[in-house]
């Protein structure tokens, strides 16, 4: 029994002479967990907007799409909305409501159920997710995960057979995001509800996926099992790929090939099952630096680098009442450092990052730049000395073209020409295609880049990132990788916060361990992660789970 | 001392009458005396419900206003027989001095007895009653509700970052403040707007506009809030038909009446403070309900 039928859909966006779908043909069966995979602007978003009829983009369409049999524009409006449900990736945008109580109600509102019955699914609903403790909360004050759970929650409100996800985890941090998914997979197990998901980081997705479809330049590229889909990965050695490939995967798959291994067909997905295929293989596990190991600093003397950035004995709340985010943290940062800065979720990263760039004042304690007090620098001096990039790259616009924003960046930092200080910025970049677009019509990814950009006209000698990997696609986080060592190979120190623990081990010098208000681990990376089993990479864990069985 | 206790635990509809009527008759009666009493129960409704908190922050406020009343009444009207001196060529008489002070305990009871609205009329309760009337505006007040924090934190944190890019109205000249201001407002809106679109789609996913709205908020209509409403007929009844008699209010103009009180003015008075006690009932029974169950543990 297929749900979905599509039959040969070729999509246009108005104005638009490439079609942003060609020719899918997909059949999409009841009960199965579908994942969505391709890079940006592969057309995954568009796939399952025309699926969900009541948001479907404008433009022209050709081909079918069949839902149980009957083309979706001939269902009536309540019964299609009510038999699909769809979540999208901003978890604050689809917050309608002010109360979670009441975003909960508002799908059984539009549909003029009975108050018992509101009230009974209402508690069922609540019930499962757990939601019962923040049903009268505001919505404004709940984290991330929590509005993102809310989000699902209120979909499945109608009861809906079939479930839309368009890259619901990409704003949440590592912790949530494993969360949602586990309540993702038990609806599609316990309840049998098909479930079709598209997301770039599909890591923790392979091992609960049923089937996973690929797309390019919006046309389906692959589309079978999860195993299948890692082989056809590999065996394609094309790294738009591999990169995509959990890298657990892909280091056993280095190990031991599948051509080489007696069970080809199965190749790991996790790091249990990484384990049993090399012990399958029955080979002795060499855990190489080549992936692991950071770049070597260029031959610098640590302990004498020079001190660039210190915090001491610092003091952060945000209110009388509220408890303290940082509790007498202390911290280094030397000239020449990519310091990365890890932590739970609130756990004050960003709140630390704001104080050392000078945009808020401790209530206690001291940051020095160079020796100096940062409070007693002109504000100019320190705004440019020091750059930093906010989570939400959306913040640093304020004109009505990256251009515009660009020029003024420029002619802040005194540039002689600013325009073409900009220009040469930008091709730097390599954005010059996007310097007339409105900083809102760009995506993530250029956001990201025309941030970094804006802030590195100012030539500052350190660079604070707050989260600069959150919601980039594989090849676009390899990007900004890039560009990221180009400037810290120039002289430019980094500091950046994250929960990408991969991310991280690829480039990072040093890493910290921010937890309680204070810094608990502060190290070069191998040592840092060769500590740890929760902040580290799968193959760290790896290593130590081999290391604790040897002893 | 949350909802569901007391006086608080009333059905919106009860609540509605009780203060339209507790401000009608506030009005309505213009006796010292009354007045007085009635500021005394409207104090005692206050310390009941939140130990006065609310009523305290208000003060202050009330004070200004009321004294300001006081003052200039006898100062810009001059009606009365009875002149008491004359303030430069302004005369001061008794009665506007007293019409005054009256008026002011009269303010005074008012926003007594309204600060305590703010207490027992949640959010909740208004869109319930608000919804029955429209259901479409409650909607848009509902959302308008979520999105004023929404904005607010989004201004913060948007003058955070613009602050290093030199986009501030901290300094500068005004001419440059004011174009850094228009420019912070212009981003947040298009930032919030381009948002709205997904909120919109949101909406729509879940098939807002596919037919006739209900409403969850739910209230029951519970055999407290018949009795509540009862008494506060009996006790309207009461006070209405004194008041029609001529009573609950004082002869000031032309000439200062008697300060005592007739039959008539002590039902009024009598109906009136039983009026606004009334649901205090609750608030008694409820916590004698919580002794019993503490000693009884």
């Amino acid at each position: 029994m297929a749900h979905y039928e599509l039959q040969r859909v070729t999509f246009h966006y108005p104005e638009q002479t490439s079609p942003a779908l060609e020719n899918v043909s997909l059949s999409l069966r009841s009960g199965q967990f579908i994942v969505l995979c391709g890079p940006s602007g592969s057309g995954k978003s568009t796939l399952l907007r025309l699926l969900k009829r009541e948001v479907s983009p404008g433009g022209r369409m050709s081909g079918g799409i069949l839902l149980d049999g009957t083309p979706i524009q001939d269902w009536p409006a309540r019964g299609l909305a009510a038999h699909v449900g769809m979540v999208m990736q901003n978890p604050d945008n689809q917050l309608v409501v002010d109360t979670v109580e009441h975003e909960l109600a508002f799908g059984m509102e539009n549909f003029g159920l009975e108050r018992d019955m509101m009230r009974r699914r209402m508690a069922e609903l609540a019930g499962f997710f757990g939601l019962e403790p923040l049903l009268s909360r505001k919505t404004d004050e709940l984290s991330g995960g929590q509005k993102q759970t809310v989000n699902l929650a209120a979909v499945l409100m109608l009861q809906p057979r079939i479930l839309l996800l368009d890259e619901p985890l990409a704003q949440l941090d590592p912790l949530a995001a494993r969360e949602l998914m586990g309540m993702i997979k038990r609806l599609n197990e316990e309840w049998g509800i098909t479930v079709v998901m598209s997301e770039h980081r599909i890591d923790d997705l392979l091992p609960l996926a049923d089937r996973v479809v690929r797309m390019d330049g919006g046309r389906v590229a692959f589309d079978g099992d999860a195993r299948a889909f890692v082989l056809e990965a590999w065996n394609r050695e094309d790294n738009a790929w591999t990169s995509v490939l959990p890298s657990i995967t892909r280091w056993a798959l280095e190990q031991v090939p599948p051509e080489e291994h007696p069970a080809p067909s199965l190749p790991p997905l996790t790091v249990k099952e990484a384990r049993a295929w090399l012990d399958l293989a029955n080979r002795t596990r060499t855990l190489g630096q080549q992936s692991t190991a950071a770049p070597s600093v260029e031959g610098e003397g640590r302990g004498a680098a020079q001190k660039l950035l210190a915090a001491q004995e610092l003091f952060f709340a945000y209110d009388k009442r509220s408890p303290a985010v940082l509790r007498g943290l202390e911290w280094q940062l030397r000239r020449g450092d990519w310091a990365v800065l890890f932590g739970g979720n609130g756990s004050g990263k960003s709140t630390l990052l704001q104080l050392l760039a000078g945009l808020r004042p401790p209530q206690r304690g001291i940051v020095l730049w160079e020796g100096k007090p940062l409070g007693k620098m002109n504000a100019k001096e320190r705004y440019s000395s020091i750059g930093y990039l906010a989570q939400n790259p959306v913040l640093h616009y304020a004109h009505d073209s990256l251009l515009e924003d660009m020029i003024h960046a420029a002619g802040r930092a005194g540039e002689t020409d600013p325009p073409q200080a900009a220009r040469k910025m930008a091709e730097r970049f390599g954005i010059e295609a996007l310097l007339r677009r409105h900083p809102h019509d760009m995506s993530g990814g250029e956001q990201q880049l025309g941030a970094l950009a804006l802030t590195l006209l100012g030539k500052p000698s350190l660079l604070l990132l707050d989260e600069p990997t959150k919601g980039l696609d594989p090849s676009a986080k390899r990007i900004l990788g890039e560009h990221l060592r180009h400037i810290h190979k120039e002289g430019t120190t980094l500091a950046m916060a994250t929960h990408d623990v991969e991310f991280a081990a690829a480039y990072a010098t040093r890493c910290s361990l921010l937890f309680h208000g204070e810094i608990v681990a502060d190290g070069d990376p191998e040592n840092f992660f060769r500590g740890n089993l929760f902040y580290a990479t799968p193959m760290h864990r790896l290593l130590a789970l081999e290391e604790a069985t040897n002893r | 001392m949350t909802e569901g206790f007391g006086l608080r635990s009333l059905h919106p509809i009860v609540i509605l009458t009780y203060y339209a009527g507790g401000i009608t008759f506030g009005m309505l009666l213009f006796h010292p005396y009354i007045l007085l009493a009635g500021w005394v129960a409207a104090v005692i409704v206050n310390l009941h419900l939140d130990g006065g908190r609310e009523w305290r922050r208000w003060s202050l406020a009330m004070l200004v206003g009321i004294l300001l009343i006081a003052i200039m009444n006898p100062i810009l009207s001059h009606r009365g027989r009875t002149v008491w001196f004359y303030w430069g060529d302004i005369p001061i008489t008794m009665e506007s001095v007293v019409y005054g002070l009256t008026l002011a305990m009269s303010m005074l009871n008012l926003l007594t007895f309204f600060v305590t609205y703010r207490l027992v009329m949640t959010e909740q309760k208004f869109l319930f009653l608000f919804s029955r009337v429209s259901p479409k505006a409650a909607l848009v007040a509902m959302m308008a509700m979520g999105l004023v924090p929404r904005l607010r934190r989004r201004m913060q944190e948007l003058m955070l970052i613009q602050r290093t890019r030199g986009v501030t109205v901290a300094e500068g000249s005004l001419a440059r403040r004011a174009r850094n201001g228009t420019r912070l407002v212009g981003t947040l809106l298009s930032w919030t707007l381009e948002d709205a679109l997904q909120t919109a789609d949101s909406m729509q996913a879940r098939g807002y506009g596919t037919g006739a709205r209900s409403s969850y908020l739910g209230f029951k209509f519970r055999g407290r809030d018949g009795a509540t409403i009862a008494g506060f007929t009996v006790c309207a009844a009461l006070l209405l038909t004194a008041w029609a008699n001529g009573h609950g209010f004082m002869a000031i103009y032309p000439r200062l009446g008697t300060f005592s009180l007739s039959w008539g003015d002590g039902l009024a008075l009598a109906a009136y403070i039983a009026f606004l006690i009334l649901p205090l009932g609750w608030e008694w029974r409820d916590r004698r309900a919580w002794l019993i169950t503490n000693y009884s543990e």
